[in-house]
């Protein structure tokens, strides 16, 4: 079975004949992560996509589109707004939304397509969502308050990007289909949803609803990005065609056996509690312990729910990857028994 | 009538209509509702609606923040003759996101909660030095230090605040609160703070606790 095919079977619902995917499924590794293993003996000429086969762990490509120029005016402090009404707004568009964004992943695709319809690679490409998007705009905190006081600048971005999304789109799907995207998102925290059902409604719905259909008539699932307890969000993502969540954070109180019992027909990514691997083997296998029976279910791809972090020596990550093979292949085992 | 404009100072604070507050507050001056009450009767008992909400998860960050604004101008208008009257906060609060953390929503979630419950609250912002707060809690006769943050990289720091405090001789004058993403009961009790809160509206209440000694 090759290395795509397993992420197919997954993503049908079915097991793979031999294990499932064994991914770090955010292919830009945390850098301080990156050096302290360098220091720990990681070679330091490792590219960007070299890391994950060091470690003997399945290969998979991932784009982004950019959203804003190279050139565009960055925020004055982290979590800033850019643009924080209609007219800045409209002084900011020359910057936003470039037309060569999907040109560049579409050169990028090409690259790697004879391996990618050859079955050695799953890839998958990564977009701002409404909620997102708007945030880097108007700045983190201006944005929340943006739903209240600029409703119509709130629908006027999400109008462009997804006019913009939709021009890129068709840029990629004319080199090959993506076998899943996400939608970065951030909109859940600790305790829930950032903002209400009526909100999301009103806000996030009509935007889903232009973009996901298109994405979906090519074959490719979509997923949902956000940090965070997203659980009580899935049936308000549903009803935006959304197929799947990502990292499904287990210190927010994410249980992915409880997620999986009440949705059993939604992807999952992820859902590893990365607290474990900071503290010990034994914590790791009780973490894989944990997940085997979502596991057994396919529609769920076990994976470190955000990134590794710097504390986890590189030995003990190399003891992750085997345990994440070991238990993605107790888990086909079972999961054909029942 | 006093119990009318009040209600209607809470209900509109509770929909983020900072103008229509701004409006009732001098007519219920004029009705000679006295200050206090219209602080805590309409602004605060408003605020406390929207933080048992936020608690129990039926209202959401945008809700708080506009209803906190809301309080806020209610509360600027009120100032002048609240220190008048020789109100006070029942507490001074400082809070900050620990160094080498930037993240500061659910810090500014927590300052606006302590503020609805009456707490003054000092802002030292993001990516905080544990000396800042122990210098702040000190100079500003502190009786609360509230940590925050969002990294498993910078959580340690808030160990640092604690051993700060006690190398400070203030460990037993500060209640030292913590929340945030990574944290929990169990790393509050590791580190020796005295209350880990999972949300800003239980922060709040906590703080509150502390400060009028029923906790």
């Amino acid at each position: 079975m090759t290395n795509r095919e397993r992420f197919q079977a997954v993503f049908n619902f079915e097991l793979p004949d031999d294990r499932l995917p064994a991914i770090e499924w955010a292919s830009w590794w945390w850098d301080r992560t990156i050096m302290e293993w360098q220091k720990q003996g990681l070679p330091s000429d490792l590219g960007f996509h070299d890391v994950a086969p060091y470690f003997g762990l399945d290969q998979h490509y991932q784009f982004w589109f950019a959203h804003r120029s190279a050139d565009c005016p960055q925020p004055k402090s982290f979590g800033g707004a850019i643009a924080e009404d209609e007219d800045e707004y409209e002084a900011l568009l020359p910057y936003l939304y470039p037309e060569s964004s999907g040109d560049g992943a579409a050169a990028g695709m090409q690259g790697l397509k004879a391996g990618h319809d050859a079955g050695e690679y799953p890839i998958w490409f990564s977009m701002d969502g409404g909620f997102w998007f708007p945030r880097t705009i108007l700045g983190i905190e201006n944005h929340l308050y943006s739903f209240y006081d600029q409703p119509e600048l709130y629908h006027r971005i999400l109008d462009d990007l997804a006019d913009f999304q939709l021009r890129q789109l068709e840029k990629i799907y004319s080199v090959l289909t993506p076998d899943f995207m996400t939608f970065g998102e951030d909109m859940s925290y600790n305790n829930g949803p950032m903002i209400s059902e009526d909100s999301f409604d009103e806000f996030l719905l009509p935007y889903y609803q232009k973009v996901v259909p298109f994405i979906k008539e090519h074959g490719t699932k979509v997923i949902i990005d956000s940090d965070g307890d997203i659980s009580k969000m899935i049936p308000w993502l549903k009803r935006a065609g959304i197929e799947g969540v990502l990292p499904l954070e287990r210190k927010a109180g994410v249980d992915v056996n409880a997620l999986r019992e009440i949705h059993p027909d939604f992807l999952f990514i992820g859902a590893f509690d990365k607290m474990t691997m900071r503290e010990s083997v034994d914590a790791m296998r009780g973490e894989f312990e944990r997940l085997l029976p979502a596991m057994r279910t396919g529609g769920f791809v076990p994976s470190v729910d955000h990134q590794t972090p710097p504390d986890c020596p590189m030995e003990r990550y190399k003891i992750y990857v085997e345990m994440l093979k070991e238990y993605g292949r107790k888990a086909v085992k079972l999961g054909k028994i029942q | 009538m006093s119990e009318g404009i009040l209600l209607e100072i809470s209900e509109n604070l509770q929909r983020g209509k900072a103008k229509v507050v701004k409006e009732l507050i001098p007519q219920a001056l004029e009705a000679g509702i006295d200050p206090e009450t219209i602080l805590n009767d309409g602004l605060l008992a408003g605020m406390n609606v929207i933080g048992a909400k936020f608690k129990e998860g039926t209202a959401y960050v945008p809700e708080v923040l506009v209803a906190a604004r809301a309080m806020n101008q209610g509360a600027a208008m009120l100032k002048p003759y609240l220190e008048e009257a020789g109100v006070t906060s029942i507490g001074r609060a400082c809070i900050g996101t620990v160094q080498g953390d930037l993240h500061d929503i659910g810090k500014n979630l927590v300052k606006m909660m302590l503020e609805g419950k009456g707490i003054e609250v000092i802002d030292l912002g993001t990516d905080v030095a544990p000396e800042t707060f122990i210098q702040t809690a000190i100079e500003q006769d502190c009786q609360l230090i509230c940590l925050s943050a969002l990294l498993t990289t910078t959580m340690g720091v808030m160990a640092d605040v604690v051993k700060k405090a006690e190398e400070a001789g203030i460990r037993d004058k500060v209640k030292i609160m913590i929340g945030g993403a990574p944290v929990d009961e169990a790393f509050c009790e590791l580190i020796g703070a005295d209350k880990y809160t999972p949300d800003a509206a239980s922060c709040a209440d906590a703080a509150k606790a502390f400060l009028t000694g029923n906790a």
